[in-house]
């Protein structure tokens, strides 16, 4: 297949693991929305931290020592170095430890695990991001890796949405979007979410993606955000005459290993971890729909 | 490919040769593990001094031969908060104990080829490796089933080699023969010097346990690629209590979690068996689950050991222990299960 989804197979050697995680010191913390904060990792070993590499749309795991590991996407673009983030929603035992972390603590990192969004080819298209909530995280590592390399791109629009102004993350950097020329954006929040100076749409995402009727040809779409989201964005797209193959989505089943042991993330013969968790969504319509 | 039988070299010991084994392993240093009993009814699997009091007839320990490899919990690392806000972080030792263990049926030794697939592909998982490496396995045939196996229905048989390094057939005086299939197990003939001989000319095992199949597994799939909807995992399902106990026995289950166990300041990070069955194994901390129902869980169970690792794995993951069967609380029988199946398949039900 010619899909760099589709192709990421086992490496050619095994790799050796003992499930030690590197360590990180937390440098800073953004927060984001009422539950969601942005960290921003350092790794304590300079030379590890050199030698790390990763592609948008690859995850970790990240531990809180005593609290357990929990698997987030890296948040932050590969084309910005010497550091890595991740967006956390305060939700279980180790998103709430880590919404108490102070900056200067040292946490874990065991990554990047996954494959990654198809860049390359993206090359030339017109990239249309559709995000929902904290759904933009991994979202954001893909588009600050095209805004990096903007030339090399056509037309970039995000679409993204939240229950309300409040739930709406990284609001600098929508800001940053919305003045930028070469990026279209429309933000819309859930009807009743809207607050006093609002100036987005009000709207659920699929009914503001319908009624921009985006055109298929020559687009790609990258989307990720709640189930129910994804469901309605995905009839839209139909609707509107968008390929299954041109669409790609991440997955979040939960996981312990990110690595095709532990079994958790099994959606049919498919390991999220290991064979997503970038899926296109022709890709997904193929498997039980267990995510 | 693997050789033939007929091409692996047969050995023959004479009666009282287990205590000669056990002494000269002992003399070495090497670690020797058997099933003994436990406790009145339970036959397990421990290190042993002697092989005398082990229970080498036929019969099945009560946790299968995988505990060896991958236990029930096991820590992977030590971590330590320090006042200056550092967190000391010390790998857990790889197992390195040259053990020997005799004893295991001929079907757990054949779920380690099941279990090498998941721990030795792409990611090379050091401790299972480690302790892969160190231990033999001298897995005994049987000449007779019980009444919950199945090996025959899904490829394997009593007198299979496969995940054995030796296969020792016992005879009734108290001597064996013994099929060396693999390096490991030449290297632990010679360490055992005169207790073992090369088999005389047309020696010939005895005649394994006679058991028929009770499915055919290529059926069973066929009809699992078809109906991943449909009533039937509702029905025949609903006695299922989602305990975890058949995954728990079960040779080919290899699902784990990763726990932190805090102390004061410090503690200790953990892999535990899991199991596809319990509510709380896909659950998502937004409160979303893939797999809501017993009946979707039942049917992970299934479709995962004859239908997605076959797939992703070319065998399947299951090697017809019954330990199951045996050990289900409710009597809910996979062997039943996968005859329903089979019958089902090509009646368009």
């Amino acid at each position: 297949m010619a899909t760099e989804t589709a192709t990421l197979t086992a490496s050619p050697t095994l790799i050796p693991m003992n499930y030690v995680p590197m360590k990180m010191r937390i440098v800073a913390i953004t927060p984001e929305t009422s539950d969601v904060k942005t960290f921003r990792l350092h790794f304590c070993d300079e030379a590890e931290g050199e030698r790390f590499t990763f592609r948008a749309g690859q995850f970790g795991l990240y531990s809180v020592f005593g609290a357990g590991e929990a698997t987030f996407c890296i948040a932050s673009a590969p084309t910005r170095k010497g550091y890595i983030e991740c967006s956390v929603k305060r939700a279980g035992k180790v998103t709430a430890d880590l919404h108490e972390s102070n900056e200067g603590d040292i946490i874990g990192f065991r990554g990047p695990y996954g494959n990654w969004f198809p860049i390359d080819a993206m090359r030339g298209k017109n990239l249309l991001f559709i995000g929902g909530g904290i759904g933009l995280a991994p979202l954001r590592s893909l588009i600050w890796n095209c805004l990096d390399l903007r030339d090399q791109f056509a037309n970039i629009t995000i679409l993204y949405g939240a229950r309300s102004v409040g739930d709406l993350v990284y609001k600098n950097e929508l800001r940053e979007w919305r003045e930028r020329p070469d990026v279209q954006t429309v933000y819309t929040v859930d009807p009743g979410g809207e607050a006093p100076g609002w100036d987005g749409k009000v709207g659920f995402v699929p009914t503001v993606l319908s009624e921009m009727k985006p055109a298929a040809e020559g687009t790609m779409v990258i989307t990720c955000g709640p189930p129910i989201m994804i469901k309605f964005v995905l009839a839209s797209l139909t609707q509107l005459g968008f390929p299954m193959d041109s669409v790609i989505t991440t997955l979040e089943n939960r996981m312990k290993c990110g690595i095709g042991k532990c079994g958790r993330c099994n959606v049919g013969s498919k390991y999220v971890c290991k064979d997503g968790p970038v899926f296109r969504c022709s890709e997904l319509s193929q498997l039980p729909q267990e995510f | 490919m693997a050789t033939t039988a007929a091409q692996h070299p047969l050995y023959q010991a004479a009666p009282g040769w287990l205590k000669a084994v056990a002494d000269a392993l002992a003399k070495a240093g090497i670690q020797v593990i058997a099933p003994v009993q436990k406790e009145e009814g339970i036959v397990d699997l421990a290190p042993v001094a002697s092989l005398e009091a082990a229970i080498l007839g036929n019969g099945k320990t009560l946790v299968p031969l995988k505990q060896l490899f991958f236990p029930e919990t096991e820590v992977l690392l030590d971590y330590a908060k320090r006042d200056d806000g550092d967190v000391a972080l010390e790998p857990e030792p790889l197992p390195a104990v040259e053990t020997v263990v005799f004893g295991p049926r001929p079907c757990d030794a054949a779920a380690l080829d099941v279990l090498d697939q998941v721990f030795e592909w792409d990611y090379d998982d050091v401790r299972y490796r480690a302790r892969r490496a160190h231990t033999t396995v001298v897995a005994f045939a049987c000449s007779e089933a019980e009444p919950e196996c199945f090996c025959t229905s899904v490829g394997g048989n009593p007198h299979s080699e496969r995940g054995s390094d030796i296969l020792v057939f016992a005879a009734e005086n108290g001597g064996a023969l013994l099929r060396v299939v693999t390096e490991k197990g030449q290297k632990l003939i010679e360490r055992l010097g005169s207790i073992v001989q090369p088999a005389p000319e047309g020696a010939r095992p005895p005649a394994p346990a006679d058991l028929a199949p009770r499915f055919d597994p290529d059926r069973v799939k066929t009809w699992l690629d078809a109906n991943f909807e449909g009533p039937f995992w509702t029905e025949a399902t609903l006695r299922c209590l989602g305990c975890g106990a058949c995954s728990y026995l079960c040779p080919t289950c290899h699902c784990f979690d990763i726990v932190d166990e805090a102390t004061w300041n410090g503690g200790k990070r953990r892999r535990n068996w899991d199991c596809c069955s319990f509510a709380l194994f896909t659950l998502h901390a937004s409160g979303h689950n893939p797999r809501a129902t017993q009946a979707a869980r039942y049917r992970q169970r299934v479709m995962h050991k004859f239908k997605y690792f076959p797939e992703r794995f070319g065998r399947l993951a299951c090697v017809g222990c019954g330990r199951c069967v045996r050990t289900c609380g409710v009597g809910q029988s996979l062997v039943s299960v996968l005859t329903q199946i089979e019958a089902k398949q090509g009646t368009g039900d």
